[in-house]
């Protein structure tokens, strides 16, 4: 009996695991072999997607970038069991390792177990650690479990989640709700996606954990729309959680009565800030309130709430099997246990990441992502999205803890790591995410409503070529202006892409500004193509495929661009066979 | 008021949830889901049911980017611009839409086949350029890429007249 | 215990930092901040530094803030005054309106035109001229002379033509001159003393305002009667004397004492004034009429053009003869060449050197002496006055137009050999005028023979001596520049009578660039002609030519003003900021937000263009109306306040309650009188 598990988290099924997961079904109806196939979520390799698992007892055969076509030969490993069949899917030993160097709490299920199947969850110790918490420990108890663990805020901020927890039980008041921010806006993150998808139950147990320890009657998931599959998935595991006796009243039999769901984001960044998540969940544009008062004590219909993020919550019933201690023993000074990261961008292996906070950046880039794809250098890693920073190649060593990573202008933020190579402009990089914020900017208080706008046009200008003697200086100004006077934590970081970019490649600018160019060669406007006689065989395709007729010559001759005329659209360097046109 | 929206098809969401709190959100998503869009008829009626004041629905559904005021094309694109996409090239996918169909974000052609949104991050950053069709996505997007899966999705448009 | 500002105070709990500073009297600025409604924190103007314990100060909301014992608060500190600046500094760059109308930027006194138009369309006549003389004691007679620098800049003339504001300064202020005239309050007596050295339109206007702010005025004048060139410059036919009079007594009845025949150097020295008087302000004109340097200058029948009009006026006009030929192309040459023809000269001559498109004279003055008969000589410069002991003729040299020159005007340039010659009995130059220096040696000069005196504070190198008008720095201008410089010295002189040093400073304001195609929804109604006496009745009389609006006409001339100045102004506290904080949004030009003015509701004005989004009507709706007719729709930057679906406020529920324009902080929202012209609300 073979058990097959298809990766079909949304990037396997963007890469057709769906399509896999048919043809696999039709070649083992069509074979007649013992096998089930089933669903797992994301495992994290994303580059290799889609990933078939196939589990002979306790053998496991990778396949990867399988195909629909190569069902009729993983049909044919299995009759045969003879592994030639299928040999060119297997998984490179080097590949293999991306998993290898990772130690997963928060993903431990993801891409293991089927995520629709709450048997399979529970095989995996799912609701074990809830059962043993509401019905042998106290509240306080679990609480100083978290604490010992030394568990922080995974969403961006660090904040010990102990401390959370704790203010909220102190708090007065009734009901009290305790809140999922699944609303992961950082446009290069995806782990809280993976997670939900992947191993749904985790996440619930955490919450419902959560809820014991802070007395809450309702838990609430907040998600983004944009995540179908994660909300059509948790949905599931929720009504299976229901109808096991998981959620609802008298949990396990004890006092603890906890209802439970989910609450569709409707595209809003800002709502990733908590006061602002909480409008949004009652209904409101999602504008931030003014703190104080704190969720602890007025949050969600101004009733004592608790707000954590999905990773948050996916290492809580982790921490309550394996102690504390066990999660503490991981780690720096102050920061502790694991945390995931999204690696993408110009890395050879991209995907989801699970290390040990203490390591460092170069660990996760090179040694578990592989390095540069493709033959450009190494130039620098964002970090925590729209409100993080760039971390230049020189400060690679720097290790994943939440102080140090501080200490270079970015941030631990929710994961998001966008590897860079030298043909990645920083100035873009900024204006990339100035633009997202300003465009997420909720409108509410001016240092960010206008502020963030003014940056962008800044930014814009310096890439257009427009860029004026003393911007750099008006940047900063603007950029130390609006983290002080901002309303809430997307304003107040908003500034950091800028900021970091220019602290660490400010020569980058000022090669824009001064001498119109961008080292990068990203910026249209400061790029000028050229065609190399040398190399030019006179094919006429670059000229053909001109939008405004810049290009001109004689067949079989080196043909000629017209500066004045080109609008730097790149399409006759992309559509050169020859590499005639050179970008400069 | 110019569109006459059938409204008794709202019935059946604003009874389950016309008595909890803070469900404005959840009712704008499920009568987009219903007539596609939000048309102003359907959002004045929202707003009577909810008894929450028009100005107020109307400020909530313009907060959001998942609500639209005006029906879109029959192939939705949702062109993906998170950081991933960026370093990959997601703005040369953007130029290339734009010769191909001549829309930008947020609008639709004139035979009403296509529309174009930019989303945030769609979360398939490892198959960056990513790009999603009427909830279908297509990665790793070149140029070329693109031009053939539009054509490919004229055709079907075609065949289907 | 807390500490503000250094000082230890007690506080009630539950009170915010904003509510303590207040109840200690410290203003700490705040835009979205009411204290009806609940804190909201969106301008973040009201941050004050707060320093708890060991923890770093922060900056943090006045507003919101609970106020928490061992709290430090700097309400001032250079960080919250850093960072009200920069709040300001964004929303003006992203804030669109004219804080004042343009033609008021344009009038050298900053007459609030488009307010007496509104009020004269109103016909609230006696708040018009308060409005007028706010600036300038002597509207009837400047409305009915100026040439009107307001009307070149007034937008109506990009839908049709200006607004005729000059002559509707002179209608209102007429009006109230017919009955119980508008007389302003003064100040209780200070016990100082100010004396002014000439009564002409800046003497006069120095002395009106030193009076209002309670000083001791007394003003100093050669002349028989006060007025100086408005009386002895301006002919009767433009300005009838009757009317001079009337503005003059206003100015006595407030207690301004007059002494006339008094000629400084002569009668009274400056070191005399100085030593009976705190502050001396020099306002003694330009009384010399400049010479052309022409052979035959000093023929008997050659005058200089002042000279000619101020003895026409003493009634006792020179012997001009039957022809005349005037010299000069600016408003003294038509002055000139226009009494001439009243004094019954048969042929009169303007010799200019360039043609009329370059003449600095006003165009109608041009028209009307061509329709009296005046022949204009262009392109001619004299060259020699010609006679024996009398003036016989006058030879000019033929001219042609050359590359522009410094002023922008095409250079004239002589035609070798060609020469023209008339015969004449009499040549009035009037060609500019020039300082009578006589009592004023002791003060230092320019380089071209005027009095030095300091743009911004007007003060001469005499310790309490001051300059206005023609006799300092650039020379003769026309009389409201005089005015206004009179009235901005007096503030400065004021303040030098209270022992405190201020300069002028030209305020900053909001300006909006509109074009024709802005306006093109406006009708078009086109501008009231002026009833004038005809060419034939000019010629023979000194009546003023002028017949005056009637009062239809001129209301209907006033409620054509498209009120581009801010209705709020004198309220808004975003401008008030904006100055005490210096800000300045130029470094940060960028995208504004253009929106429609709202003008549909029947009480209430919506200029979305200087909303500044500090929701204070939209919860002032909500919370205290409890009418939710507005809301914030979309997001971001562009973020806009309005009704359900955009409609207009008119269309909407409103009720028209007010309470969102008692909370606006800008001009954004107004409330209209309904069916009337709208009037700028006054400072509150």
């Amino acid at each position: 009996m073979f058990k097959i598990m298809v990766g079909q988290g949304s990037c396997g099924i963007s890469a057709g695991a769906g399509k896999v997961y048919e043809a696999l079904q039709n070649a083992i109806a069509e074979k007649h072999v013992d096998a089930r196939v089933s669903v797992t979520g994301c495992i994290g390799m994303c580059f290799l997607e889609p990933i078939v698992d196939i589990y002979e007892d306790e053998k496991l055969t990778r396949l990867v970038c399988v195909q629909p076509q190569d069902a009729a030969a993983i049909g044919e490993f299995l009759q045969t069991g003879d592994e030639r069949a299928v040999a060119r899917l297997k998984i490179a030993d080097e590949d293999s390792a991306f998993l290898e160097k990772q130690t997963r709490i928060a993903l431990r299920n993801c891409g293991l177990i089927d995520p629709e199947s709450l048997e399979d969850a529970v095989a995996h110790k799912g609701y074990a650690a809830l059962r043993e918490a509401v019905t042998n420990r106290t509240p306080e108890q679990v609480i100083e479990e978290i604490k010992i663990s030394g568990l922080a805020g995974r969403g961006g901020a660090g904040f010990p989640t102990w401390f959370k927890w704790n203010a909220a039980r102190q708090s007065e008041g009734s009901p009290k709700y305790l809140i999922c921010n699944a609303d992961e806006g950082d446009p290069g993150a995806f782990m809280d996606r993976a997670v939900i998808e992947g191993d749904p139950h985790a996440l619930i147990e955490g919450m419902l954990i959560g809820a014991y320890a802070i007395g809450a009657q309702e838990a609430i998931v907040y998600v983004r729309a944009e995540y179908p599959l994660a909300i059509k998935r948790l949905e599931k595991a929720i009504a299976d959680a229901k109808a096991a006796g998981y959620i609802g009243a008298h949990i396990f039999g004890t006092d603890f009565s906890c209802d439970f769901r989910i609450k569709a984001g409707a595209g809003a960044f800002v709502c990733g800030e908590e006061t602002a998540l909480i409008e949004s969940l009652e209904g409101q544009r999602g504008m931030p309130r003014l703190k104080p008062p704190f969720p602890a004590q007025s949050g969600y219909w101004r009733k004592p709430s608790n707000i954590n993020n999905v990773e948050t919550f996916a290492n809580v019933a982790w921490i309550l099997q394996n102690g504390g201690a066990a999660f503490a023993a991981m780690g720096t000074e102050d920061s502790k246990g694991t945390k995931v990261f999204a690696l993408t961008g110009k890395i050879k292996r991209g995907g989801l990441v699970e290390i040990p906070m203490g390591k460092t950046l170069r660990d996760v880039v090179f040694d578990v992502g592989g390095g540069m794809r493709g033959e450009k250098n190494f130039k620098g890693v964002q970090l925590g999205g729209p409100s993080g920073g760039c971390v230049p190649a020189a400060l690679i060593d720097t290790v994943i803890d939440y102080k140090k990573l501080s200490a270079t202008g970015a941030i631990m933020g929710s994961g998001g790591m966008v590897i860079m190579d030298e043909s990645t402009c920083m100035v873009q990089m900024a204006k990339f995410f100035l633009e997202f914020t300003t465009k997420e900017s909720c409108g509410k208080c001016v240092a960010c409503r206008i502020g963030t706008k003014r940056l962008s046009e800044i930014l814009t200008r310096i890439c257009g070529g427009e860029g004026r003697e003393g911007d750099i200086e008006l940047l900063e100004e603007l950029c130390a202006r609006i983290k002080e006077n901002a309303l809430c934590g997307l304003g107040q970081t908003a500034p950091n892409p800028v900021l970091t970019t220019i602290r660490y490649f400010r020569d980058e600018y000022e090669a824009h500004i001064r001498e119109k160019r961008c080292p990068a060669g990203e910026c249209a406007a400061l790029v000028k193509y050229a065609i190399d006689p040398d190399k030019c065989r006179g094919c006429s395709l670059c000229s053909r495929k001109c939008p405004v007729g810049a290009i001109s010559g004689e067949a079989r001759m080196p043909f000629v661009i017209d500066d004045t005329a080109c609008i730097r659209c790149g399409q006759c360097a992309e559509v050169c066979r020859f590499g005639a046109v050179q970008k400069g | 008021m110019e569109q006459k929206s059938d409204l008794s098809r709202l019935e059946l969401v604003l009874a389950q949830y016309r008595d909890i709190p803070g469900s404005l959100i959840t009712v704008l998503q499920k009568a987009q889901a219903v007539y596609g869009y939000l048309p102003e008829d359907v959002l004045e009626y929202i707003a009577q049911s909810l008894n929450i004041p028009a100005a107020r629905v109307y400020g909530v559904a313009t907060f959001y980017t998942q609500f639209r005021f005006q029906p879109v094309g029959k192939y939705f694109i949702e062109l993906c611009k998170g950081t991933a996409c960026h370093v990959n090239g997601a703005d040369t996918i953007a130029r290339t839409i734009r010769e191909d169909l001549g829309i930008g974000d947020g609008e639709t052609t004139e035979d009403g086949l296509f529309s174009l949104k930019y989303v945030a991050c769609l979360g398939c950053c490892s198959l960056s350029p990513v790009m999603m069709i009427n909830g279908e996505t297509y990665g790793s997007l070149t140029s070329a890429k693109v031009r053939d899966i539009l054509s490919q999705k004229r055709k079907e448009a075609g065949a289907d007249v | 215990m807390i500490l503000l500002n250094g000082k230890e105070v007690a506080f009630v709990p539950g009170q915010t930092i904003l509510e303590l500073a207040q109840a200690h009297g410290i203003d700490v600025p705040t835009l979205c901040h009411d204290e009806r409604i609940e804190p909201y924190g969106a301008c973040g103007l009201c941050v004050c530094e707060v320093k708890m314990g060991q923890a770093s100060a922060k900056l943090m909301r006045a507003c919101a803030t609970k106020i928490a014992d061992g709290m430090v608060i700097e309400t001032h500190s250079e960080r919250a005054s850093r960072s009200r600046r920069f709040v300001l500094d964004m929303l003006l760059s992203d804030h669109t309106g004219d804080c004042v109308a343009p033609c008021s930027l344009a009038c050298p006194g900053g007459t609030d035109c488009q307010k007496y138009a509104a009020l004269i369309a109103r016909g609230e006549y006696h708040k018009a001229a308060k409005t007028m003389k706010d600036v300038i004691p002597i509207p009837a007679s400047i409305g009915r002379i100026c040439p009107h620098p307001c009307e070149k800049k007034c937008r109506r003339a990009l839908v049709e033509e200006p607004v005729s504001l000059a002559a509707l300064k002179a209608f209102g202020a007429d009006m109230d001159l017919q009955d119980m005239p508008f007389v302003p309050d003064c100040a209780p007596n200070t016990g100082k003393r100010v004396a002014v050295i000439g009564g002409g339109p800046g003497g006069l206007t120095a002395a009106y305002h030193l009076r209002r702010k309670g000083h001791e005025v007394h003003i100093y004048d050669k002349m028989p009667k006060l007025g100086g060139m408005l009386r002895y410059g301006i002919p009767e036919y433009r300005l009838p004397k009757a009317v001079l009079d009337k503005e003059i007594a206003l100015i006595a009845d407030i207690g301004v004492q007059m002494h006339t025949n008094t000629m400084l150097g002569k009668d009274v020295t400056l070191d005399e004034l100085r030593k009976e008087y705190d502050a001396v302000v020099a306002a003694t004109g330009a009384w010399v009429s400049s010479r052309m340097r022409v052979a035959g200058e000093d023929l008997a029948g050659v005058f200089g053009g002042i000279d000619f009009l101020r003895e026409t006026a003493l009634g006792d006009p020179p012997a001009i003869g039957k022809t005349v030929a005037v010299c000069g192309g600016g408003n003294t040459a038509m002055d000139a060449c226009r009494t001439a023809v009243r004094l019954g000269a048969e042929t009169v001559y303007v010799i200019y050197r360039r043609t009329r498109d370059e003449m600095p004279a006003e165009q109608i003055e041009i028209e009307e002496a061509i329709e009296e008969g005046v022949q204009f000589k262009f392109l001619t410069n004299p060259d020699e006055i010609c006679g024996d002991g009398k003036v016989q003729s006058i030879r000019l040299q033929c001219m042609e137009l050359g590359e522009p020159d410094a002023s922008g005007r095409r250079k004239p340039v002589p035609i070798e050999g060609k020469f023209e010659t008339l015969a004449v009995d009499s040549v009035i130059m009037a060609i500019g005028q020039k300082t009578d220096f006589t009592g004023l040696e002791a003060l230092e000069t320019t380089g071209r023979g005027t009095v030095l005196a300091d743009a911004a504070t007007f003060k001469t190198n005499l310790d309490g001596v001051f300059a206005v008008g023609d006799v300092s720095n650039k020379g003769a201008d026309i009389a409201i520049a005089a005015v206004g410089e009179a009235r901005k010295a007096a503030d400065v002189i004021d303040a030098y009578l209270n022992g405190i040093e201020i300069a002028y400073e030209k305020p900053f304001v909001c300006e909006k660039e509109v074009t024709a195609a802005d306006l093109a929804d406006r009708a078009k109604q086109g501008r009231a002609v002026m009833p004038v006496l005809t060419p034939e009745e000019r010629r023979h009389t000194f009546r003023e030519m002028a017949l005056g609006f009637d009062e239809e006409t001129a209301r209907r001339e006033a409620s054509r003003c498209l009120e581009c100045g801010c209705l709020d102004y004198a309220q808004c506290r975003l401008i008030r900021f904006a100055r005490e904080y210096k800000a300045d949004p130029a470094p940060y030009a960028g995208e504004k937000n253009t929106r429609k003015k709202d003008d549909s509701h029947a009480v209430i004005l919506r200029d979305g263009n200087k909303c500044i989004l500090c929701g204070l009507c939209v919860r002032a709706c909500d919370q205290l109306e409890k009418l939710s007719a507005i809301g914030l729709a979309g997001r971001g930057f562009t973020t806009e306040v309005g009704a359900a679906f955009r409609v207009p406020l008119g269309l909407s529920n409103c009720n028209g309650c007010g309470k969102c324009v008692d909370v606006c902080p800008t001009g954004a929202l107004y409330q209209k009188s309904e069916g009337k012209k709208n009037v700028a609300v006054d400072r509150g």
